[in-house]
């Protein structure tokens, strides 16, 4: 990683103010935001809706102006240089709509090419490699209108990809999309970061799986402030010691044992009489607890169905941090 | 409850009309903005008369022409708001398809956003006749006006401009982004063929066949029978329809309305049909 | 391999006017709407000159009056409101965070509309003068070169300022539009010679370029009795032309970066509906 980092913001600040009293009140959408990025990272901005996310990212790729405060993308101070900076990000968001309907999707993707300087034969090899990695080649020729939701947001993917950006923003890109187009994505942001050098990609989401597979690191924000900035591991060990884990036995007539065990901190059950199982749930401050419970479960007839261990969630962390889940 | 709902949604779609005409700017701005258009439209042709007359208004054509400057707004207007509604609807807020999807009948939808138009047409109008009566020695007589006959043609004229409007709005659904190029064809031939702004005797003898067979010429001719009867008392013969009686005025009004009525709900519902069938209700064509 | 600045915004003015030269192609109906209809209401004012026993040169005023309104029309509707719909449509976003000038996407806009509007105005003057049997002089074509060029330019610098000021403005944008259509006409003279609204207007009202650009227009397609209807002479008129467009070309520049900027602090740039 290089001494330059490929985003760094100081005491980033953003107050969106009413255009009359009577319309609304003042908004802290970023409240003193310190963030840095390193070159090469993939990046996660984690947060509820209206939580800032999106109006940093505006500030980031130069739409937005913050109110005070510093912010920097790839060197470049984004009110003074913002044409350097252009030069060298783009922007996916989640539910774009933009392009023309009476284009085809490779000439509206050629048309965008040409704003970031890139020869005609060039743009159009890179557009229809893009489209061949994102399942899209049959649709090369056809009109944006007919593309579905889907299709409609992996062309944007690639809209913001074909003009190899050194930073990419990607606001909620996967929003609304089924598993398999999603999934496609993903890999593909996750396939790009490793490949490339010093590729930076800063991501928003609040799909919490979708931040633990991709991201190095993860911030969590919520009404403009980040509350915590670390790997998506060492956030849940933020969460708590103990550990879950979920048991499903055939039906347990007698459970009292079970909360004597030596190592478990707190047991509830609940009996499925119609399906003959009892589900188990522990939480143990010694993991080798499992091994006395599973030998007590056995020694009292009953047969082991399933054991699960359950691993706090950035759902956890989040819950922890704010104090509510994502509305 | 067919009716009830029809009228609810004309209710609605009317408020939506007015939130659409009116919100986009302060109330003082909106005054200047009701103000300054309708009288611009009509002052360019004052100026052309002034350039020729060398100043003098107080001619009979002039009253003619004015007057049916002044109500040829109702026609543009009218045939305009249609088009752009579903144009705006369609293209730019994007709710055309869930308007349409909606258990209203879509039609009533169209009337009670054009009734909006019709609304604030209404005071140009006004604020035009008034000017050119206060300021340019328009011959209205108020004494003189033939209150049953203007109102009864007003009426039956907008009803059948409503009409036509549901007829473009219906062709809408079909074209790119050309709405304005629609309305501006249609109301281009009512204003040249209708005898609005110069008697149809001016013109070749194929286009006043033409122009009798269009229902805004006889609108006209009621129009000014009612507010100004003098002036074309005075013209007689010029005007080209002195043949008619007032009755058979309105009776021709009446049946070209209803005539209107059937055509235009054909072609709304072929266009309609159409449009379903290739996909075009959502279709978005910005270039 | 990427161009530097005067290429890559060149580049930009190409694809951004590529959507408007193919959605021409792909949606020919506007060839109907665009050619024959407009010659109607041209036609209604000359048969008002007509009736009025006006001199001659008077239709072929309303003629060459009717074909600027194309250009007018392609102003405040196909440019400087352009932005305003692109940021409805979801575009104006993109375009603001690539490394080009503005006025790049609004001269491709331009370019790209060119096709419609020249067609648009030379077939109202062609019907027109076929229709109403007007003899038009060519003598001067190097001087209607000239202020043909001058106008158009000036024009298009004129709406890439009001494309500006729309972008702010927001959702009065159509309404701008709509409001700046026959006020100009009646201002600039579109269909009458614009002296006749008096010295002091007509200087007023020829900021907007198409009013000397008219007026010496008339001049040169009428040079015997043209003269008696002219505000300024066409060398005059060409002239203030061409400072105007200067004068426009360096405004919108700074209107247009002005705006942004404005638009960026306050958060309305890519607000939709404001």
């Amino acid at each position: 990683m290089g001494d330059t980092p490929a985003v760094e913001t100081k005491a980033l600040t953003r107050i969106f103010e009413p255009k009359k009293k009577k319309e609304g009140k003042t908004v802290t959408a970023l409240d003193r935001v310190d963030l840095r990025i390193e070159k090469g990272e993939l990046f996660g901005l984690l947060g509820p809706n209206g939580a800032g996310k999106t109006t940093l990212l505006k500030i980031l790729s130069t739409l937005l102006l913050p109110t005070s405060g510093k912010a920097y993308v790839a060197g470049f101070d984004l009110e003074k240089d913002f044409v350097e900076v252009r030069r060298r990000i783009n922007m996916v968001s989640g539910g774009e709509i933009s392009g023309y309907g009476l284009l085809t999707v490779r000439e509206n993707l050629w048309m965008f090419t040409q704003f970031y300087g890139i020869k005609s034969r060039d743009a159009k090899d890179r557009i229809d490699s893009l489209l061949d990695q994102f399942g899209l080649s049959d649709k090369r020729d056809e009109k944006v209108r007919t593309l579905s939701t889907g299709q409609r947001q992996k062309m944007n993917v690639v809209r913001g990809f074909v003009t190899d950006p050194e930073i990419i923003f990607l606001d909620e890109p996967t929003l609304g999309l089924d598993v398999n187009a999603s999934r496609v994505i993903r890999d593909y942001i996750i396939d790009w970061v490793a490949k490339g050098k010093d590729k930076t990609v800063l991501l928003t989401t609040h799909y919490m799986a979708e931040a633990d597979q991709l991201c190095d690191r993860i911030a969590i924000i919520d009404e403009g402030k980040i509350l915590a900035c670390n790997t998506p591991a060492n956030l849940k060990k933020m969460v708590r010691m103990n550990k879950t884990f979920t048991l499903d036995v055939t039906l347990l007539a007698d459970k009292s044992v079970l909360g004597t065990v030596k190592g478990v901190d707190k047991f509830t059950y609940v009996d499925d009489a119609e399906k003959n199982l009892t589900h188990l749930k522990f939480v143990l401050t010694d993991e080798s607890a499992v091994s006395d419970i599973v030998s007590d479960v056995l020694r009292n007839g009953s047969k082991i169905v399933s054991l699960q261990k359950t691993e706090p969630t950035l759902e956890d962390v989040f819950i922890k941090m704010v104090g509510k889940g994502f509305e | 409850m067919a009716i009830v709902s029809g009228l609810r949604t004309f209710k609605n779609a009317a408020w939506l009309g007015w939130e659409m005409e009116a919100n986009w700017t302060d109330p003082f701005l909106f005054a200047i903005y009701s103000i300054v258009k309708p009288l611009a439209g009509t002052l360019i042709l004052v100026f052309m008369y002034l350039v020729i007359t060398q100043g003098e208004t107080q001619t009979m054509f002039f009253s003619f022409m004015y007057v049916g400057n002044a109500f040829y707004m109702f026609v543009a207007d009218v045939l305009f708001g249609v088009t752009w509604i579903i144009h705006d609807d369609r293209e730019h807020y994007m709710t055309l398809k869930q308007v349409y999807i909606a258990p209203i009948n879509f039609r009533n939808y169209i009337f009670g956003r054009s009734s909006i138009t019709i609304a604030i047409s209404s005071f140009g109008v006004l604020l035009t006749l008034i000017f050119g009566v206060l300021v340019l020695g328009v011959n209205i007589d108020f004494a003189s006006v033939n209150w049953p006959l203007f109102i009864a043609a007003l009426v039956l004229g907008l009803a059948t401009l409503a009409i036509m409007g549901l007829a473009l709005g219906g062709v809408t659904f079909l074209t790119a982004k050309h709405a304005m190029g629609i309305n501006e064809g249609v109301a281009g031939i009512f204003y040249v063929l209708s005898g609005v702004i110069f008697p149809i005797t001016i013109l070749p003898g194929w286009a006043q066949s033409i122009s009798k067979f269009l229902p805004v010429t006889y609108w006209m001719e009621g129009i000014r029978r009612g507010l100004e009867p003098s002036v074309v008392a005075q013209l007689g013969p010029a005007t080209g329809l002195q043949g008619f009686s007032d009755l058979q005025l309105m009776f021709i009004l009446v049946v070209t309305a209803i005539v209107f009525l059937f055509v235009s709900l054909g072609i709304f519902r072929y266009a309609d049909k159409v449009a379903r069938r290739k996909g075009k209700i959502d279709w978005t064509t910005a270039y | 391999m990427k161009d530097g600045w005067i290429k890559r915004n060149l580049r930009a003015v190409r694809g951004r006017a590529y959507p408007r030269v193919i959605g021409s192609t792909r949606e020919p109906s506007w060839i109907l709407f665009d050619v024959a209809l407009p010659l109607l209401t041209v036609a209604a004012y000359a048969y008002i000159y007509k009736f009025m026993d006006a001199p001659k040169e008077f239709v072929g005023f309303v003629i060459l009056g009717g074909a600027m309104t194309a250009f007018w029309l392609n102003i405040l509707w196909s440019m400087a409101s352009q932005l305003y719909w692109e940021k409805e449509i979801g575009n104006l976003s993109l375009y603001l965070m690539a490394p080009i000038s503005r006025m790049s996407i609004l001269a491709g806009m331009a370019v790209g509309g060119l096709f419609e509007t020249t067609l648009r105005a030379a077939s109202t003057m062609a019907i027109g003068i076929l229709v109403f049997g007007i003899a038009l002089s060519l003598s001067s074509p190097i001087m209607l070169i000239i202020v043909f060029i001058v106008t158009m330019i000036s024009l298009y610098g004129m709406g890439m300022m009001f494309a500006s000021l729309y972008l702010l403005f927001g959702r009065e944008a159509y309404h701008m539009s709509n409001l700046m259509t026959e006020p100009i006409y009646l201002a600039s003279g579109f269909y009458f010679p614009v002296k006749y609204l008096g010295f002091w207007a007509a200087a007023g009202a020829s900021i907007i370029p198409i009013t000397l650009g008219l007026d010496a227009l008339r001049q040169l397609f009428y040079p015997t009795t043209g003269a008696a209807y002219r505000f300024l002479s066409t060398d005059a008129e060409a002239i203030i032309l061409g400072i105007l467009c200067v004068v426009f070309i360096v405004l919108s520049k700074l209107s247009l970066d002005y705006m942004e900027k404005l638009g960026k602090t306050s958060g309305r740039l890519t607000l939709r509906w404001q």
